[in-house]
């Protein structure tokens, strides 16, 4: 009998934060932050006799979202009426265009097990307001066997997308892959900050097994993931528990289940989830969108990460793990970018950043917005390591005092004591090559362990020295050959 | 003569001629109140213990009420039901405001059925109100405090609601007039929920000249309701001078055929006749998808919004509530099933059956579509007509605490009103004379934002078939 | 096709209703009567019938983002018996 397989059908839904100053509906701040129940109104708050009224910003903001999943916008979109029964939900009903959403399919590409492109759809993204935030009283702070729980409604009416996927996801890889890219196209549109630890991103997923053997089990959709490590492992979890039950001849029950972080594991939900058909929304006119209004958003939407990345590695050389690396960050490619424009090399400039910045501002644990070092003054350094007006070494000698001490490139090489216009960087690295190709017996030597005392190394050294007529520096020369022969 | 008789235009004028002072109007009308209410039961709460100090405006030192599904700021609204408790609305609903702004001073809030669901007044938690012409007899509803409140001399005009027909219904029932405006016309910011899709604030008064008056301040755009139009100003002014020469008023063919009440089948006549005489030329429309099918469509799809509106009474955040449930399902059911009357449970259980998964096809989606062929139904007896003359109701009120077991039989007395939200039309119900001591009321309905020229038919009906007395209100 | 009372029942328990045993009747005999009055919508051929949605076209109007705090916030706690301290507080969620 040949071993049965099992292939995961996975669809993702995800609940984006969009960016706004005021709710979807009232004037209320969005900021979370605040004081419990300060920033609530009668219309977040579900008052009787209060009706809703939307926020232009949002309306623009989905679009943009949109784009970054290549999704349509639809010239008409309606809001409906949700109904459910739960205390961070002040009307008993959510408003949100579920029926008729504001973009049409799109897609994200990720890469499947073997490395190729593929595309998961994207069934369509809606506009919804989110609850409000429940507190509970047990001591581990989730929703079983607390006694009471405490409503905050500051996050009542804050506007969410809702984006759901086609059940196209096969992996927990795979799903890792479309959310982080997701994440990372809506973050450059300018739709949301989607700040993780701040909730800003949240997922759900339905997963179903198919089996060899031609059966398809039951869809279980999994709620209550909020990070990628949650989404990855609750997948995963799902996967296997299937899998064994279909070994097992078992049917997988239709059902939903929660993800407890912390335990690793998802439990059947044993609220009903009962929803009824939305009807729809009578206090809102659709929303209509003209082409002209799409137009004009659509022209704001910027390069999108992996254009971006596929840019620097076809224009400028610079490698695609850099590039991605580079990109990964709207304002780090952005910064990159200045440095190129700058005048500097591409490529090295790639490396300096790559390297050099993002340690800094690992070590300051800050962000890129917040770096003190211009990117200009950064091209300056590339640059005249580039001249070998500066040698590696002392190029981040330089960067790092600049760092610290914030000012120019001049000052810093002062203050350090350096002597510029010696021959180093590239102009030295220049001179190795081409002594050391023209020595081809001493490399072989060096390279096969037989200088033992370094006679050949220093012969080495002499030649450069000479060919650099005394202006390099004999530690750097020691450095530049021993990297060259490496 | 005492104040309180005075008709609103009356007491604007006596004011700013200095024939007496708005204190002395406050007073005749809080006597006239003392007087009453206990036969009437007219009003949920009272706010005439305190003179009110000088105020500014059109409306200024002029009293009114308003009905009680109206938010109003620190003061409690009900909408008639348990389940609000003592709800003090932090906020004021906007036609309040606007009347407020003008000067207005609230006398009291209005009784009514509870969230609006009903046509007698008598689905109230606080007991029935009864009609000041013949307190045996039901006010109408589900503003039949704020018709019983004019009629009595409460105020020279109130404002209430209508979803199905609860203005016109009680104006009719009462002896008064009353405007159901075109839909969009007043905000709904503020009005407590019923059929949000077929609610619309209007003015009930004993002159038709009081109603333009009122709309003249009520009517506009309001950004907080996005159902409220922009770019339509309406005029509402007074013109002694109007002419409904020329105009075509129709009746419905498909109407012709059912039973009316007497002194109803007269009044028909009787005004089909006055209108012929002024130049007016009576014609006939056919309207047989609303003469058969909006009953049906209309509380399909009022229920069907009403349960989604009647969502947020959890017991939470406002009004009655219990603080010993075990868990949050329980303290939900105990509060909704404590908080909401017979009559409103029966409904939010109609609406939920709707619009389940099962069935929202057949019903819910269904009535959204008849409601759309009746729209456009109107759309072409408008192309055929100016105005369409009707009555308000087949029958003249019933006695107090009358109850029917088949509750569609009842609604089918809401024929005449009903289409008129369906379409998102405006409707006058005008007096017409009294059967002994039973008022006798028609409607004329018109094409959307046809307020001002249906007022305008209204002034010289009124002048034909005289204004309404002030109803004996009780008093022995 | 007429509601059994243990249907209505369930349809009242979703709406967060409880009904004793006289109010189930009647609840029966309303929905039953409601749902034949129903029946009518067959009648018409509604296939090509756009549903309603408003009067006539109203665009969604639509507001700037801007802040606007609403001032009376601890009045809207004040109406609720549940604050307690600056939350409002619920009893069990999960029930079993």
């Amino acid at each position: 009998m040949a071993e049965l397989t099992f292939t995961p059908v996975i669809g993702i839904e995800i609940h984006i934060r969009l960016k706004s100053d005021s709710k979807l509906f009232c004037s209320c701040s969005t900021d979370t932050d605040a004081p419990a129940n300060t920033n609530i109104c009668p219309i977040c708050m579900g008052l009787p006799g209060t009706l809703p009224h939307l926020n232009h910003r949002v309306v623009e903001q989905g679009m943009l979202a949109g784009f970054a999943m290549n999704c349509g916008i639809r010239p008409k979109s309606l809001f409906f009426r949700k109904s459910y029964f739960y205390p961070d939900l002040p009307k008993g009903h959510q408003i949100s265009q579920c029926d008729l959403p504001i973009t049409t399919a799109g897609y994200i590409e990720v890469h499947d097990a073997n490395g190729n492109l593929k595309k998961i759809r994207v069934h369509h993204m809606h506009l919804e307001e989110d609850v409000g935030s429940l507190h509970h009283s047990a001591s581990d702070g989730r929703l079983e066997g607390a006694d009471t729980s405490y409503v905050d409604y500051n996050r009542s009416g804050t506007p969410l997308a809702e984006i759901v996927s086609e059940p196209d996801v096969s992996s927990s890889a795979e799903a890792v892959e479309y959310v982080t890219t997701l994440r990372r196209r809506v973050i450059y549109s300018g739709a949301s900050d989607v700040e993780l630890e701040k909730g800003m991103m949240r997922f759900d997923a339905n997963v179903s097994m198919k089996c060899s053997d031609g059966r398809w089990g039951h869809k279980v959709e999994v709620k209550n993931m909020n990070s990628f490590k949650a989404l990855e492992r609750a997948i995963e979890y799902e996967i296997v528990r299937q899998k064994k039950i279909m070994m097992q001849g078992g049917d997988v029950i239709q059902e939903t289940r929660h993800w407890n972080d912390a335990k690793g594991i998802t439990s059947s939900s044993r609220v009903k989830e009962n929803y009824r058909k939305f009807i729809v929304e009578p206090d809102l006119p659709p929303l209509y969108i003209s082409q002209e209004w799409i137009d004009r958003v659509a022209a704001r939407m910027p390069e999108m990460p992996d254009v971006r990345a596929n840019r620097y590695v076809n224009d400028w050389n610079v490698p695609r793990e850099v590039a991605d690396v580079l990109t990964d960050d709207k304002n780090l490619a952005e910064y990159f970018e200045a440095c190129v424009k700058a005048g500097a090399n591409p490529v090295r400039s790639a490396n300096w950043v790559r390297t050099e910045v993002l340690r800094v501002l690992n070590e300051r644990g800050q962000k890129i917005s917040d770096f003190t070092v211009k990117p200009e003054t950064l091209a300056g350094i590339v640059s005249r390591v580039d001249d070998g007006k500066l040698s590696t070494t002392q190029g981040k000698e330089v960067f790092d005092w600049i760092c610290a001490n914030g000012s120019g490139i001049d000052e810093a090489v002062k203050a350090l004591g350096i002597t510029e216009g010696g021959v180093a960087g590239n102009a030295l690295a220049d001179i190795v090559a081409s002594v050391i190709a023209a020595n081809p017996d001493v490399l072989e030597e060096i390279k096969s362990g037989k200088d033992k005392k370094g006679k050949k190394l220093k012969f080495l050294q002499g030649l450069v020295m000479k060919e650099s007529k005394g202006q390099a520096k004999p530690q750097e020369v020691a450095e530049a050959i021993a990297e060259a022969v490496k | 003569m005492e104040l309180y008789e005075l008709n609103l235009w009356m007491l604007m004028e006596g004011l700013k001629a200095g024939n007496f002072s708005a204190s002395e109007i406050f007073t005749s009308c809080k006597k006239r109140i003392d007087q009453c209410e206990d036969s009437i039961h007219a009003l949920i709460t009272r706010t005439d213990d305190t003179v009110p100090s000088h105020s500014d405006g059109m409306l200024a030192g002029i009293p009114t009420i308003i009905k009680d599904n109206l938010c109003t700021k620190g003061i409690r609204t009900t909408a008639a039901s348990r389940i609000l408790g003592n709800w003090k609305p932090p906020y004021d609903a906007t036609a309040w405001v606007r009347l407020r702004d003008s000067g207005a001073v609230l006398m009291g809030k209005a009784n009514m059925d509870e969230f609006a669901m009903g046509n007698t007044c008598g689905n109230s938690a606080f007991g029935p109100t009864r009609n000041p012409n013949d307190t045996s007899l039901v006010p109408g509803g589900s503003s039949g405090g704020s018709a019983a409140a004019v009629s009595a001399g409460y105020v020279p005009f109130s404002l209430g609601s209508d979803t199905g027909g609860s203005i016109r219904q009680p104006a009719s029932f009462c002896g008064v007039y009353g405007l159901k405006p075109t839909y969009g016309m007043v905000s709904r910011y503020g009005l407590i929920s019923y059929g949000s899709s077929l609610d619309q604030i209007g003015p009930f008064a004993r002159t038709v000249q009081d109603l333009q008056l009122v709309m003249s301040i009520i009517s506009g755009h309001d950004p907080m309701d996005s159902s409220s139009f922009r770019d339509k100003a309406h005029d509402f002014s007074h013109n002694e001078n109007v002419s409904i020469k020329g105009k075509k008023i129709a009746v419905v063919k498909e109407f012709e055929g059912f039973t009316l009440d007497a002194p109803i089948a007269d009044a028909m006549k009787r005004v089909k006749k006055i209108l012929e005489d002024e130049g007016a030329i009576i014609t006939e429309v056919s309207l047989p998808v609303v003469s058969k099918y909006a009953v049906a469509c209309y509380y399909a799809l009022a229920m069907s919004e009403a349960h989604t509106n009647l969502e947020r009474y959890d017991g939470v955040r406002l009004g009655y509530t219990v603080k010993d449930a075990r868990g949050i399902k329980e303290m939900f059911e105990r509060v909704r099933s404590y908080g909401f009357g017979a009559e409103v449970k029966a409904r939010i259980i109609a609406g939920t059956c709707l619009t389940e998964p099962a069935r929202c096809e057949e019903y819910y989606v269904a009535a959204t579509k008849v409601r759309t062929l009746i729209a456009q139904e109107f759309a072409r007896a408008f192309g055929e007509t100016d105005y369409i003359l009707q009555p308000v109701t087949p029958s003249m009120p019933g006695k107090v605490g009358e109850t029917d077991d088949d509750a569609m039989k009842g609604y089918e007395a809401d024929l005449y009103t009903l289409p008129v939200n369906l379409a998102g039309l405006p409707g006058l119900s005008f007096f017409t004379g009294y059967a002994g001591n039973v008022p006798v009321g028609l409607q004329l309905i018109g094409p959307r934002w046809s307020d001002a020229g249906i007022l305008d038919a209204g002034i010289i009906l009124e002048r034909h078939l005289g204004s309404p007395r002030i109803a004996n209100g009780g008093v022995k | 096709m007429n509601l059994t009372s243990e249907e209505v029942n369930e349809i009242a328990l979703e709406s967060r209703l409880l009904l004793n045993e006289e109010e189930l009747a009647g609840a029966v005999r309303y929905i039953n009567n409601f749902l034949d009055a129903l029946q009518c919508f067959k009648e018409l051929d509604l296939k090509d019938v756009e549903p309603f949605s408003f009067a006539e076209a109203i665009e969604c109007p639509l507001r700037e983002d801007k802040v606007i705090p609403f001032p009376d916030t601890e009045t809207i706690l004040h109406e609720s018996e549940h604050v307690d301290g600056s939350y409002f507080k619920v009893p069990r969620i999960m029930e079993e």
